[in-house]
């Protein structure tokens, strides 16, 4: 013990200030000759690019997500043979699946001035907040006349206009995304329904009283197997689709008249309180939880859907499709793909789609034609270009975005993996059909669900609204709140974000 | 003796009247009060830069109003502050700061509430169970090694995998603790947990709680048995002399000699739980459970800016309040 502490003390006699000052001093060197070392030579962004290395030789990021990236090598041959420089390079740059996690990251990058990635894929959802930031280019100024009037006259008019501010373009749609009904065309086949019925549900919208007794009696001839499975969770899909398509199928609205989708914040009705949005609500509760007061359902079959669809988002809803047991299911086209698939899917002859049905004929909705009826929440992905690149790169992706807007570039990218084209006549085109072997059979819903498509509301205070949406409607589904109350807390936060964000 | 080596050796006289001899010198002149401050002060400086000035930085932007076209709107004082503990500000919040009535509903929707809840009862089980395992490993028996590996393994877990685990655990029909509607677990039978726990505020809240305590359980347990392992072992062979019983010996000798450890542990875990972000948005998100940095990101994703920097401003308030405390109960126990 006594020796230990000798030692102790010695060592310490032994490193003076002297030593210490000494130390740090060649320490703090090291480490500053080591910084400017790193600091060299290294790009800003930290992205990889060979356009500053040869003029001849230019490589964009385009930040997308992970199913855009598994087909670079196919969108980069796709986009050579249609007018891209063989030496223009896309890179694609994975993402979240989730479509607000992506939102947030390329805020941060925008917000920052970096200069890479070059182009973005942006939720049709969510581009015009960045367009009122200015964080993105305007395109009326850096593409041709001519290309930006092709888009605006033949791409579908509503997804232009989530990517249009003040008259001017922002974004080149990329793909649309319109939801149908998949289900079990085996397991409905064997609950007695004919094939000429099912060919009929293909094109012809039933109303939810007819899809309600259909899913009760396929169930019946399965039990084993859920009902119809769909996304109800609190989260930013349920306010932009979901409950966009339930609503507007029962004629209700968040401002009532069409024209108001987009603004002006403030000078607009709140209409979500109204009885047709209620009324949504409590047959979404009838099919979850077989709530029936009054006897209002009675026509309506109860008790179809899993009480998880209130946690449910779109991965989480289609995996019990996929692996066999759900009946029906509510998504996008890329779960198409998926569950086509005979090896990781259903197979193509199990599965059937059908457009999303409908409450109420767009004359008996207050605010028909456009809302009522048959509905399908219009989904969709821009391209948008990073103010901040450099101009050689800005270049670079004025051709790609041109090369975008070419029919064989929007076929091949639904072949490669089922992303639809954002224009109305190519959509309908039999060159579709001919060519896209897993979206092909599906194509006619699609069609359906494409003409009756509903955008969301976004204005630079929708994200707010969004929220609120989520958190009531999700409420009212648990049961936590009944539908009047919901909505009227609704009705109140909506009409409160109105007036202070008035513009 | 400097004087009388210099004529013998030029260039160990320039070494010992250049700049940094000055330097040394002035340095060992120090007494140990000012050294220490000397040692302190790169670190003071760095803590300068990188916390006081955006703390400082983060007062100033929440004394400026939101603006939905990007950066920050005008001057409006304290007006966030008052909006957002008045609840004038909720409609644009994800989860209201205070809650909006005593109900247990509404209790669990206020972000200031959901993250009190959290972190008195996280910390709280993380002490105890954490000192449990302190003791144990404190103790000396065959394979004391692996006990110790086993326990520490949980806070080595990445927190995105930690929440993965529990988000599947108690999702239904996929997790072992959640069946599917026709086939109940015991936990659900109970009434505990429902058929969509993670839909649910509470349940999700409990979940998000277990999740904390079975990964930081072990940092609390580290600590303390590295303050148990300071205890002089000759005062237990005095006190068994002297007739105590256990208990007597882990109340006036233990507990004693521990408990400014685990005042230290418990305030690192407080002020990291005050802070509880990441297994809540793997979790269950922040949209189930709300907390204060929820609320934080949640705002400043949606560029607003204003509300975000005084709720950021409020929580780290609130945590120094905490901090506060504890160290006046560390200061009192080291009197």
């Amino acid at each position: 013990m006594g020796s230990e502490t000798n030692n102790t003390r010695s060592s310490k006699r032994q490193f003076s200030r002297r030593q210490y000052l000494q130390t740090a001093i060649a320490s703090g060197v090291g480490v500053g000759l080591a910084g400017c070392a790193g600091g060299n030579g290294s790009d800003s962004s930290g992205g990889s690019t060979s356009g500053s290395a040869s003029e001849s030789e230019t490589t964009i990021q385009f930040a997308s997500d992970d199913t855009f990236k598994e087909q670079q090598s196919r969108i980069n041959e796709l986009l050579h043979e249609n007018g891209v420089s063989d030496s223009v390079t896309v890179e694609i740059l994975g993402g979240s699946f989730v479509s607000s996690g992506r939102k947030n990251k390329y805020g941060n990058i925008l917000s920052a001035s970096q200069q890479q990635p070059t182009m973005f894929m942006m939720d049709d959802g969510w581009t015009i907040p960045f367009i009122a930031r200015g964080e993105i280019a305007n395109l009326s100024n850096e593409l041709d006349d001519s290309l930006v009037s092709t888009i605006r006259d033949t791409y579908i008019d509503t997804m232009v206009s989530t990517a249009t501010r003040n008259g001017d373009l922002y974004g080149v749609p990329l793909f649309a995304d319109f939801p149908v009904i998949q289900y079990r065309k085996d397991k409905v086949l064997e609950a007695g329904f004919s094939e000429s019925e099912l060919e009929t549900w293909s094109t012809e919208s039933m109303s939810w009283q007819q899809f309600s007794n259909v899913v009760a009696d396929t169930m019946e001839a399965n039990p084993e197997m859920r009902g119809y499975n769909f996304q109800g969770a609190n989260y930013i899909g349920l306010s932009c689709c979901n409950f966009v398509e339930i609503m507007s199928a029962w004629g209700g609205s968040y401002f009532g008249d069409f024209e108001n989708l987009f603004g002006p914040i403030g000078d607009r009705p709140v209409t979500v309180n109204e009885e047709p949005v209620v009324q949504a609500i409590n047959m979404i509760r009838h099919f979850i939880h077989d709530e029936n007061p009054n006897g209002q359902w009675d026509d309506f079959a109860g008790g179809i859907s899993p009480e998880a669809v209130v946690q449910y988002k779109e991965e989480s809803s289609r995996k019990p499709f996929t692996n066999g047991e759900a009946l029906f299911h509510r998504n996008w086209p890329y779960a198409i793909n998926i569950n086509a698939d005979p090896e990781n899917g259903l197979g193509q002859e199990k599965l059937g789609t059908m457009p999303i049905p409908y409450g109420v004929t767009p004359e008996e909705s207050k605010y028909g034609p456009e809302i009522g009826g048959i509905p399908a929440a219009l989904g969709g992905w821009h391209v948008t270009l990073n103010p901040n690149a450099p101009d050689e790169k800005k270049a670079a992706a004025k051709e790609v975005m041109e090369a975008l807007t070419k029919k064989p570039v929007q076929i091949g990218l639904a072949d490669a993996g089922g992303w639809l084209p954002p224009v109305a006549d190519t959509l309908r085109s039999n060159e579709l059909k001919e060519k896209t072997s897993t979206v092909s059979p599906h194509l006619d819903s699609l069609a359906v669900a494409a003409e009756n498509a509903v955008p969301r509301p976004v204005t630079v205070v929708w994200p707010q609204q969004a929220q609120q949406v989520n958190s009531e409607v999700n409420a009212a589904f648990k049961q936590e709140k009944s539908a009047r109350e919901a909505m009227d807390s609704l009705q109140q936060s909506l009409t409160t974000l109105e007036e202070q964000n008035a513009q | 003796m400097a004087s009388e080596q210099a004529p013998r050796n030029e260039p160990r006289q320039q070494l010992n009247t250049g700049p940094l001899a000055q330097v040394t010198r002035w340095m060992e002149s120090l007494n140990e009060t000012q050294y220490a401050y000397l040692l302190l002060t790169p670190a003071l400086v760095l803590l300068t830069v990188i916390a006081l000035y955006p703390l400082l930085d983060t007062l100033r932007m929440s004394l400026f109003a939101n603006s939905l076209t990007g950066g920050l709107g005008d001057f409006t004082g304290i007006t966030n502050y008052i909006e957002i503990m008045t609840g004038q500000r909720t409609a644009s919040l994800p989860s209201p700061f205070l809650p909006e009535a005593i109900t247990v509903d509404a209790l669990f929707n206020s972000a200031l509430i959901v993250t009190l809840i959290f972190t008195v009862v996280s910390v709280f089980f993380e002490t105890i169970i954490g000192f449990g395992q302190a003791l144990v490993l404190n103790q000396d028996f065959a394979g004391r090694r692996w006990v110790r590996v086993a326990i520490i393994i949980p806070w080595a877990v990445p927190i995105v995998i930690q929440g993965m685990i529990f988000f599947l655990l108690f999702t239904p029909g996929i997790g072992l603790f959640i069946g599917a509607e026709n086939n109940p677990t015991l936990l659900q039978e109970w009434g505990i947990f429902g058929q969509t726990p993670l839909a649910n505020t509470t349940e999700s809240t409990l979940i998000v709680i277990i999740a904390d305590i079975w990964k930081t359980t072990a940092f609390m347990a580290l600590l303390i048995l590295a303050g148990l392992q300071s205890v002089d072992r000759n005062l237990y062979d005095v006190a068994r002399v002297a007739g105590a019983s256990k208990w007597q010996m882990f109340k006036r000798i233990t507990l004693p000699v521990v408990l400014p450890s685990v005042l230290v542990a418990m305030l690192f875990r407080t002020i990291q739980a005050m802070r509880v972000y990441g297994v809540i948005e793997v979790v269950a998100g922040c949209n189930t459970v709300p907390s204060l940095s929820c609320l934080v990101i949640t705002t400043f994703n949606q560029n607003l800016f204003g509300s975000s920097a005084a709720i950021a401003f409020m929580t780290a308030a609130i945590i120094g309040i905490m901090t506060g405390v504890y160290i006046i109960g560390y200061a009192r126990e080291e009197v």
